[in-house]
C-alpha cells in the first residue's frame, strides 16, 4: 500500500503543478467583487487612474496633477496608466470581465453605457451627487444610461468644431467663398454646383451621414424610454435620399462609403474634398501639414436644423470593485474640477464641462486669430450643444447603419428599406446587449 | 545464540533484495515521468493558449455569452441565427473565393518564380532577397503601402490616368477591394512559399532532368514531367498551408476595406465578422464562438480535402 502511494505521489504532484499551471492564469478572470459605494471615508491607499491615449502628449500635466493629488491627500497614492487610443474598448472590455479594470477610468458615453449596464460604473448619483451643481447640466446627463437610474460617470472634457471649407475650390466652382451654406438645403445646393462645375472631380463632402449627422438634421433618433430606435422616419428618409442625390451626382467622394474619419481628414487636406467637419486642433495640422490649404481655409458654423451643434464629451469613471472609493471618488473629481479643466484646456483645444468655464476670458475675448476665433466660437455653441450620439449606441450598431446608408447610397436598396432594415438590426442588438 | 545469529540474517538481506528492487523502480517511475517533466512547460503553454480557449469557444457557441454578461445555454440558437444571417454567407462567400483564387495562385506563382532564382546567375541573391522582403514587412505596413497606391488619386491612378484609361475604384467597388486584398496576399505570400520551393527544388536530382533533355523533352516539358511530380508533395503542403490562411484572411481586407467590411460589408470575410460581433464592450461572445466553430470546421474539411486529393493521386 505505501509503495503504491509513494508511487503515486509524485504523479499526482505533477497532475496538480499542471491543473495549477492551468488553472492560475485563468482565476485571475473571476474578478473581485468588492467594493463599496459609500465615498465618505478617509482618502487613502494607492488606485490606479486609466487615461485613453494621451500619455504621449500630456506626460507632464498629468504627472503634476497627480502630484497635486497627493499633496492634497497625503495617504493616498496614484498610479497612472494610458492605452492606446486604438482597441481601447477591447482593453476596457477585457479588464472588466477579468476584474482588472482601474480604479478610475477615462471613458466616453458609449463605453460608460454596458459599464453601468454591467454593474461595474460606479452610481454617481448616489456616492458623489454633491458634485453635480458644478458641471454643466448636458455635460452631467450625459453619462445617464436610459432604463437605468443614476449617472455614471463624472463630466471631463468637451469637444466640438466648425465646418472647414476650401475658398480655392469655392471659387473655382463659381460659388461665393465668403458665402458659405448655413443650412442643409444650401449645402446640398452647393454641392451639387461643386460637381457639376469641376464635372464629378471635386467632392464637398467625404463620409456618408452618421447618427449625429441624423441627430443634427433633426431626426428623432430614439424612443423616449430609450428601447428603440426611430431613425427610419420621413425626416431620416429625407435626408438619406439628399445623400444619394449628392452620390449620384459625385458630390460625395467615391470612397466615401469606406471613409473613416482620419481618411475624410486626408482628403479634405490634399484638397479632394471641400468641406469637412473639423476643430480647432485641425488649423494647426493644415498649418503645417497643408498650407497652401490653410491660405484657402474657411471657417463656418456647424450646419444644423435643431439650432444645436454636435459635442463629444469625455468622462471619468470610478469602478465599483475599487477597494479605494473614498478615495478614487475624490480624484474622479479632481482630475475633473473646474481648476484642472481649465489648465487642461489650456494645453489643448479641448473645453471645461464645469460651470463657469467657458465664460473665462480665454473663451470669449477675441485676439485675431482663426485659433481663437474657432475656440471663441466653439465655446458658445457648446452652451447649448447636444451629444447626438445615444449612449446605447454601439459600435456594431454604427456599422449596421453605415452599411445601410451604403446600400441606399448604391441603389441596392430605398433609403426607406436602408433605414427600416438598419433600425431593426439595431433593435436587435439593443435587445441583446 | 543460534537465534540470535540467525535473527540478524534477514535484516541485512531484506533491504538489500528491497534497494535492489527500488533501484528499477525508481528508474521506471523517472521513465515514466521525466518526459512529462520535460514536457510540462510546452503543454501548460498549449493547455492554456490553444486547448483551453478552444474548448470554451465550443462551449460558448451554445450559449448567449456577451463581454459583460455571463451567458446562458441556449442550444443550436446562435447556429440557426447564422443559417438567416446575410452577412454571415457574405463572409462565407468572400473567404470561399479568397481561397478559390489565392490558393491556386500560390501553389503556382512561387514554384515558377523559385525556378526562376534557383539559376546559379550573378546577382541572383539580389532577387532571392527582393522576393522575400514582402514576406518579413510588417503587413499593416504593406497595407497601408497598398492603399495609398491603390487610392483614387493614387499611384495607380495616376499611371492610369496618364495612359488614358482614366480612374479605377480600386477601394470603392466590392469586387475590385477584394480583388486587390487578394493580389496583396499573393504578393506578400509569393516569397514565402518561393523558399518552401527552393529547398524541395534543390532535392530534384539533376539527371533526371539531363535524361529528359536526352530523350528531347523541352523546358515545358522537363517541367511537366520532371518537376512538378518531383515536387508534388511541397505543392500539397503549399495548398494544405495557403487554404488555411485564405480562409481565415483577416488583415488585408481590413486594411484596405476599412473596419465596415468594404461598401455595405460586401468585403466581409468570416473572420472579421468575428472580431466585429465578438469584440467590444458588447460584443456577442457566444455568436462570435459559433462563428468560430463554423471556421474551424471548414478549416479542417479544407486539409481533409487537400490530403486526400493527395492520396488519391498517390494511388
Amino acid at each position: 500500500m505505501r509503495h503504491s502511494r509513494i508511487s503515486r505521489s509524485p504523479r499526482r504532484a505533477v497532475v496538480a503543478a499542471a491543473l495549477a499551471a492551468v488553472m492560475l492564469p485563468l482565476s485571475a478572470c473571476g474578478g473581485d467583487e468588492g467594493g463599496s459605494s459609500d465615498a465618505s471615508g478617509k482618502v487613502e491607499g494607492e488606485i490606479t487612474f486609466q487615461t485613453w491615449n494621451l500619455k504621449a502628449n500630456f506626460k507632464s500635466y498629468f504627472e503634476g496633477l497627480i502630484d497635486d493629488f497627493e499633496q492634497k491627500y497625503p495617504d493616498a497614492k496614484v498610479k497612472w496608466v494610458d492605452q492606446p487610443g486604438e482597441g481601447y474598448a477591447d482593453k476596457i472590455s477585457a479588464d472588466a470581465a477579468g476584474g482588472t479594470l482601474p480604479d478610475v477610468v477615462n471613458v466616453s458615453p458609449d463605453l460608460v453605457a454596458p459599464l453601468a449596464k454591467a454593474g461595474i460604473a460606479l452610481d454617481l448619483d448616489k456616492s458623489a451627487g454633491k458634485y453635480e451643481k458644478e458641471y454643466l447640466p448636458g455635460a452631467w446627463k450625459s453619462h445617464q444610461v436610459p432604463g437605468l437610474e443614476g449617472t455614471y460617470a463624472f463630466p471631463w472634457y468637451l469637444n466640438t468644431g466648425p465646418l472647414f471649407y476650401n475658398k480655392r475650390l469655392f471659387k473655382d466652382a463659381g460659388l461665393d467663398a465668403n458665402k458659405p451654406p448655413k443650412t442643409y438645403d444650401e449645402l446640398f445646393d452647393d454641392a451639387e454646383e461643386l460637381a457639376k462645375k469641376s464635372k464629378g472631380k471635386v467632392a464637398t463632402l467625404a463620409n456618408v451621414p452618421t447618427i449625429e449627422d441624423f441627430g443634427r438634421y433633426g431626426v428623432p433618433l430614439m424612443n423616449k424610454e430609450g428601447t428603440g430606435f426611430t431613425f427610419n422616419d420621413t425626416k431620416g428618409v429625407e435626408l438619406l435620399t439628399k445623400y444619394k442625390e449628392l452620390y449620384d451626382a459625385k458630390a460625395l467622394d467615391g470612397q466615401a462609403l469606406t471613409a473613416t474619419p482620419e481618411s475624410t481628414g486626408k482628403k479634405f487636406l490634399t484638397e479632394a474634398v471641400a468641406m469637412n467637419p473639423g476643430s480647432a486642433l485641425d488649423l494647426e495640422k493644415f498649418k503645417k501639414d497643408a498650407p497652401r490649404l490653410y491660405k484657402n481655409i474657411g471657417i463656418t458654423p456647424q450646419i444644423s436644423s435643431t439650432g444645436k451643434d454636435n459635442m463629444y464629451v469625455m468622462g471619468v469613471m470610478v469602478n465599483t470593485r475599487t477597494k479605494r472609493t473614498p478615495a478614487a471618488v475624490a480624484f474622479a473629481h479632481f482630475v475633473t474640477d473646474a481648476q484642472r479643466q481649465m489648465s487642461f484646456a489650456k494645453k489643448v483645444a479641448i473645453f471645461p464641462s464645469t460651470k463657469g468655464s467657458l465664460d473665462d476670458p480665454y473663451f470669449t475675448k477675441q485676439d485675431g486669430s482663426d485659433e481663437t476665433r474657432v475656440r471663441i466660437a466653439a465655446a458658445k455653441s457648446l452652451k447649448t450643444a447636444v451629444n447626438y450620439t445615444p449612449v446605447l449606441f454601439s459600435e456594431q450598431m454604427k456599422i449596421e447603419l453605415r452599411n445601410a446608408v451604403a446600400r441606399a447610397l448604391q441603389g441596392k436598396q430605398s433609403p426607406k428599406e436602408a433605414l427600416d432594415n438598419a433600425v431593426k438590426a439595431c433593435d436587435r442588438l439593443l435587445k441583446q446587449s | 545464540m543460534k537465534s540470535t545469529a540467525a535473527a540478524p540474517a534477514p535484516a541485512t538481506t531484506r533491504p538489500a533484495r528491497a534497494s535492489k528492487a527500488a533501484a528499477p523502480r525508481r528508474i521506471r517511475r523517472q521513465l515514466v515521468t521525466s518526459p512529462w517533466l520535460f514536457a510540462a512547460p510546452g503543454l501548460a503553454v498549449v493547455g492554456v493558449f490553444i486547448l483551453y480557449p478552444f474548448v470554451s469557444t465550443i462551449i460558448n457557441s451554445f450559449t448567449d455569452k456577451r463581454q459583460l454578461v455571463e451567458g446562458k445555454y441556449v442550444g443550436l440558437a446562435n447556429f440557426r441565427e447564422l443559417l438567416h444571417d446575410d452577412m454571415f454567407w457574405i463572409g462565407l462567400r468572400n473567404s470561399t473565393l479568397y481561397v478559390l483564387v489565392v490558393v491556386p495562385a500560390l501553389v503556382v506563382l512561387p514554384l515558377l518564380l523559385a525556378l526562376l532564382v534557383q539559376k546559379q546567375i550573378p546577382g541572383i541573391t539580389f532577387f532571392r532577397s527582393a522576393f522575400y522582403t514582402p514576406v518579413v514587412a510588417s503587413i499593416v505596413v504593406v497595407g497601408l503601402i497598398w492603399v495609398w497606391m491603390l487610392d483614387e488619386r493614387g499611384l495607380v491612378n495616376a499611371v492610369l490616368e496618364a495612359v488614358g484609361a482614366g480612374k479605377v475604384g480600386f477601394l470603392s467597388d466590392q469586387w475590385l477591394l477584394l480583388f486587390s486584398a487578394m493580389a496583396v496576399t499573393v504578393w506578400k505570400g509569393l516569397g514565402y512559399y518561393m523558399i518552401i520551393y527552393l529547398a524541395a527544388l534543390a532535392n530534384v536530382p539533376r539527371e533526371l532532368h539531363e535524361a529528359a533533355a536526352v530523350d528531347g523533352a523541352g523546358p515545358v516539358r522537363r517541367f511537366l514531367s520532371v518537376t512538378v511530380p518531383a515536387v508534388r508533395s511541397t505543392m500539397v503542403l503549399v495548398a494544405a498551408l495557403s487554404s488555411v490562411a485564405a480562409f481565415k484572411v483577416f488583415s488585408e481586407v481590413y486594411l484596405m476595406a476599412g473596419p465596415t467590411g468594404g461598401p455595405a460589408g460586401e468585403d466581409t470575410t468570416l473572420v472579421m465578422l468575428v472580431q466585429r460581433t465578438g469584440t467590444g464592450l458588447t460584443g456577442r461572445v457566444g455568436y462570435a464562438s459559433a462563428i468560430s466553430v463554423v471556421i474551424f470546421v471548414v478549416t479542417v474539411a479544407l486539409m481533409l480535402l487537400v490530403l486526400r486529393a493527395d492520396r488519391k493521386e498517390d494511388k
